[in-house]
């Protein structure tokens, strides 16, 4: 099994960027300058030069975590022949990137909250002049309006935006906030530009009518990079903690292929093993499970849908398998499950199911593995008989049924296979 | 707003952008097991191809196709009442944009592509219902009402899926998930459980589709024969709490059953990204189990066990089913099943049984009634020729071009071939396979000018000069012989033909050329290959009312080069026959015959 290791990323929905070209974007678009550096932990010393040892500086972990400050991931007043120990401290706790900004004496009370997000009506302002770590003890401060960002198509893309601003409202944010309107008004134009769905600056510094973004987040849509001409790009979405090979395999095969593909490792020596297809399918089955009270013995959670080819079930199989075999427990049970499909072919999708089962035989007939299978669509006959014949022939059969068998039911005959005592022989 | 009593009672006309051929075969199958009378899928935005071949029953059907939303023509523009967006995600806000915005009578559509931008959902969200039209999705799998319309993947791509979902008996239930995969599970099961329904449509996994879980409800609650909704939601988002919403407000009075998944994800440290990009729970509030028990507040019978769910659908109380009518769809089922692709299609001729049509036309009263003029010009045309003055031109240049002496290319080839050995069909081909740009082959290539001249409007001077500035020559115009004080006799006999001619534009416009060449010098005149182009081209204009599209059409596949190629193969024909008669022997050149260099 060949498999390329291309990017983290998904190729879907929200995701984060770094910190670093958050703020790179979002300065550079308000007109000011940005000297932050971003650095993984072996890049300190091609910056060293720019750091000036007189100065104090901030690290902090730029991997999109949440509430960083609370966890100790970050790091104040550090000096320039500190930041290598500042940084060797954070990375021991499992992170690969960081950013160092110079450090930005203020009073904690020109601290200010400010959150964008895009909703239905528009977008969702957050605000407070109570900011900073503590804002949620605050919470009697924090505001909310909403201000349409809603732009006609017919309009087109040129035409005056402003006759939709609410102007009351961003009169009474700016106000509160002590900012020029202008501000907000370049926010917006920054998240209709970069396609920014949410944005979150925690502190927002406000000093006589300047301002500087201590800590800004902000999530962008994923589907949009090809919209998107200079700007942010895959490399700018922020790399998760702990992946395993299979997992970043399967999120590279998500990203070339036209259907999709995802693979979670929940627990590494888990019993109970999932290769479900559907968004929706794939929840109800990994629900049961847990509602059944053998969530702790899910090995992961995954799915793949919008109809890919053999080969590329193949591939993900292959994925799916590895981390299996991988588990210490004694037998394994794996579900392939997955609702009755609109359009993706069963018959060839099993085919490429198979074709992993095959190749990984050995291992799996040591595991004792049991495999239980619910599935309906396009051509299920063909794709059910093929597993069926495969599975009874690998002695590996647990279950093989189509639509007449209630979807969440594959699960009660799991569970009850794998409470039974092995079979000899 | 999505109305489904008011698209029960339309007959509808879909176009579909894009193609994506198990789905819209799927629909067309759908529309024949549910006896219809001919598909409603009328049009198709593709490129590359004229029409799909595709089926209804066992018989094809042609749909045709066009490159933009704008090529359409207005009598089918004014019958779009639905559409099916199955372009990608970059191409659907600016696909979706055309389409509400050109056809008049459109009431909705779908939309398939995942990966849509949330900024492109909401704007085609807000240009949507400024404009009063329902959109289901992106990437939903689509809207079906029971016998009525399957607008696309939704239920299934196989016939024998839909036959098995019982989807042409209509019933009372509502079916909604943003889950394409739910949405057939969930109807499956509906019909396994012996209940039928009334509609159903999958929303679409992204985070904000265009038609949301209060606006399908909001027509469930109005569509007459809906008497419950089951209703399979997920983590993320907050839908449900609208939902709630309604319900206490009795805008929502019909049962609901709903099940919201997601309760594994209380087993992950973070909250993951689920299948659908809105599954997700940032948030307590978009947890499932939050979510379920906020629809419970309102009495509604929420559970997150699939298992009680499945219980609370059995329990809905069923009407009785015509059994008959269900059994019956077996047979054309068998029909769906069995059928193959023709390797061919022609509309020329046929041979149906032993009896022969040509251009629709039993052969032998054709034969007896219409000239050979009509015959060779309702041929290649494809079609009966309405106009006496088609036919009777076609007859004329028939027979001037028949033969021009042994020196032509074509009748040397021909007579070498014959006194080779060779038999008629080997001589015959050798000459006509130096038909081309050189010899024969000018018809087509002036008639592609005047076409072009007159379509672009630009004055002869000009196209004149153009020609000349690309170091080109005039197709049609200039002889050997003739001059414009000694001119060809064959020119004025074609010209004749314009008589009784209105407009006249395309000989118009060549006339205008040869009077800017012949200026130039004296033999640039007007051809016999520039003249019958001209006048072909002002009788198929105004005798036959062709469209500039199809005579650019009838230019791009050589029809007016055929008008040559026909007429002269009697010319070759003769040779052959005449050095057969005439024994010659073997032609061979002489020293003298060459120049070596």
């Amino acid at each position: 099994m060949k498999l390329q290791v291309l990017s983290y990323e998904s190729k879907m929905a929200r995701v984060k960027l770094t910190e670093h070209k958050a703020k790179s974007l979002l300065y550079d678009l308000l007109g000011y300058s940005y000297h932050g550096v971003s650095i993984d932990r072996k890049g300190l010393s091609q910056y060293a030069h720019t750091l000036s040892k007189d100065k104090k500086y901030v690290v902090k972990v730029d991997q999109g975590i949440k509430k960083r400050m609370k966890q100790g991931l970050v790091k104040l007043r550090v000096s320039s022949y500190e930041l290598r120990d500042a940084i060797d401290e954070l990375a021991k706790k499992g992170y690969d990137q960081f950013i160092i900004e110079e450090m930005l004496p203020h009073n904690q009370s020109d601290e200010r909250y400010l959150a964008v997000e895009r909703i239905r009506k528009g977008m969702l302002i957050t605000y407070s002049k109570k900011g900073g770590i503590d804002v949620e003890e605050h919470a009697s401060e924090v505001k909310r309006a909403v201000i349409p960002y809603y732009r006609h198509p017919e309009l087109g893309s040129g035409s005056n935006r402003d006759p939709d601003i609410h102007r009351d409202d961003v009169e009474q944010i700016a106000k509160e906030l002590g900012i020029d309107i202008n501000i907000l008004k370049q926010l917006r134009e920054f998240c209709e530009k970069y396609f920014v769905s949410f944005l979150e600056i925690n502190p927002l510094v406000v000093r006589k009518g300047k301002v500087w973004l201590l800590d800004l987040a902000i999530e962008v849509d994923s589907t949009a990079h090809f919209f998107i001409r200079d700007g942010w790009n895959e490399n700018d979405i922020v790399t998760e903690k702990h992946k395993t090979y299979e997992e970043i395999a399967v999120a590279a095969l998500n990203k070339k292929s036209q259907a999709a593909f995802t693979l979670t490792l929940l627990n590494p020596n888990g019993s109970i093993w999932v290769l479900l297809s559907g968004g929706g399918a794939s929840v109800t089955i990994a629900d049961e499970i847990h509602n059944l009270g053998f969530g702790k013995q899910l090995g992961n959670y995954g799915e793949y849908s919008g109809n890919p080819n053999a080969e590329e079930t193949y591939l993900y199989t292959c994925s799916l398998l590895a981390l299996l075999l991988k588990s210490n427990q004694r037998r394994l049970m794996l579900i392939i499950g997955g609702g009755v499909a609109n359009f993706t072919d069963i018959r060839i999708t099993f085919k490429g199911i198979i074709q992993a089962l095959a190749e990984y035989k050995n291992k799996l007939k040591k595991k004792k593995i049991k495999i239980f299978v619910r599935r309906g669509g396009p051509h299920e006959f063909e794709g059910l008989t093929a597993i069926e014949e495969w599975l009874k022939e690998n002695k590996m059969y647990g279950l093989v049924s189509g639509h007449v068998l209630p979807l969440n039911e594959v699960v009660g005959a799991t569970i009850k296979e794998l409470r039974s005592p092995p079979s000899r022989g | 707003m999505l109305n489904i009593n008011k698209l029960r009672k339309t007959d509808h006309a879909i176009i579909s952008i894009g193609s994506h051929i198990p789905i819209l075969q799927s629909m067309l199958d759908f529309e024949y097991l549910a006896k219809y009378d001919q598909p409603s899928l009328k049009a198709i935005i593709a490129t590359g191809r004229k029409y799909i071949r595709m089926f209804f029953g066992k018989k094809e059907v042609l749909i045709p196709v066009y490159s933009s939303v704008s090529d359409l023509p207005s009598n089918i523009r004014n019958k779009i009442t639905l559409f099916i967006n199955l372009s990608s995600a970059r191409r659907v806000l600016s696909s979706t944009c055309d389409v509400i915005a050109e056809f008049p009578n459109l009431m909705g559509g779908t939309i398939f592509a995942e990966n849509v931008p949330e900024k492109h959902e909401l704007e085609l969200y807000h240009y949507s219902q400024k404009k009063n039209v329902f959109v289901v999705g992106p990437s939903s799998v689509g809207l079906l009402i029971s016998n009525k319309l399957k607008l696309g993947a939704i239920a299934g791509t196989q016939a024998k899926q839909l036959v098995e979902s019982q989807v042409f008996t209509p019933g009372s239930v509502a079916v909604f998930s943003a889950s394409g995969g739910m949405t057939n599970e969930l109807i499956r099961l509906t019909s396994q459980a012996g209940k039928r329904l009334s509609f159903s449509l999958s929303f679409g996994g992204d985070r904000f589709p265009i038609c949301t879980p209060v606006e399908a409800f909001l027509a469930a609650e109005k569509d007459t024969d809906t008497t419950h909704i089951i209703y399979f939601g997920e983590l993320g988002g907050y839908d449900e709490y609208e939902l709630a919403d309604l319900i206490k407000s009795k805008k929502v009075t019909k049962p609901v059953i709903a099940y919201i998944a997601g309760t594994i994800s209380d087993m992950f440290e973070t909250p993951p990204q689920f299948g659908h990009a809105k599954a997700m729970a940032s948030r307590g509030e978009e947890t499932s189990k939050a979510k379920a028990e906020a629809l419970r507040r309102v009495c509604i019978k929420a559970t997150n066990s699939f298992t009680e769910f499945l219980s609370l659908v059995k329990k809905i109380p069923a009407k009785i089913h015509n059994i008959a009518i269900e059994t019956r769809h077996a047979s054309s089922l068998r029909i769906i099943e069995n059928r193959r692709p023709s390797l061919f299609i022609n509309s020329v001729s046929h041979d149906v049984g032993g009896s022969v049509e040509i251009v629709k036309q039993d052969l032998l009263t054709m034969v007896k009634k219409q000239s050979y003029g009509w015959i060779v010009a309702s041929m290649l045309l494809g079609k009966p020729v309405k106009s006496k003055e088609l036919a009777e031109f076609f007859d004329f240049v028939l027979k001037l071009l028949v033969d021009h002496g042994p020196y032509v290319s074509g009748a040397v080839n021909t007579m070498i071939a014959a006194r080779a050995g060779r038999d008629l069909v080997s001589s015959l081909a050798s000459g006509l396979l130096t038909i081309g740009p050189r010899f024969g082959g000018a018809i087509n290539q002036a008639a592609q000018h005047w076409l072009d001249g007159v379509g672009r409007q630009v004055e002869a001077h000009v196209f004149v000069e153009e020609i000349a500035k690309a170091k080109k020559r005039i197709s049609g115009i200039g002889h050997r012989k003739y001059r414009i004080d000694y001119p060809d006799p064959r020119v004025k006999a074609i010209m004749a033909f314009t008589g009784k001619l209105k407009y006249k534009k395309y000989t118009s416009f060549a006339l205008g050329v040869e009077k800017v060449t012949t200026a130039k010098k004296g033999n640039l005149i007007l051809n016999v290959d520039g003249a019958i182009a001209a006048v072909l081209l002002d009788i198929l204009s105004e005798k036959e009312q062709c469209s500039d599209a199809e005579l650019k059409e009838l230019i791009d596949i050589e029809f007016f080069n055929a008008l040559f190629v026909l007429s002269r193969s009697v010319g070759f024909t003769a040779h052959y026959l005449d050095q057969r008669r005439l024994d010659e022997g073997l032609f061979r050149l002489t020293q003298e015959d060459v120049v070596y260099v």
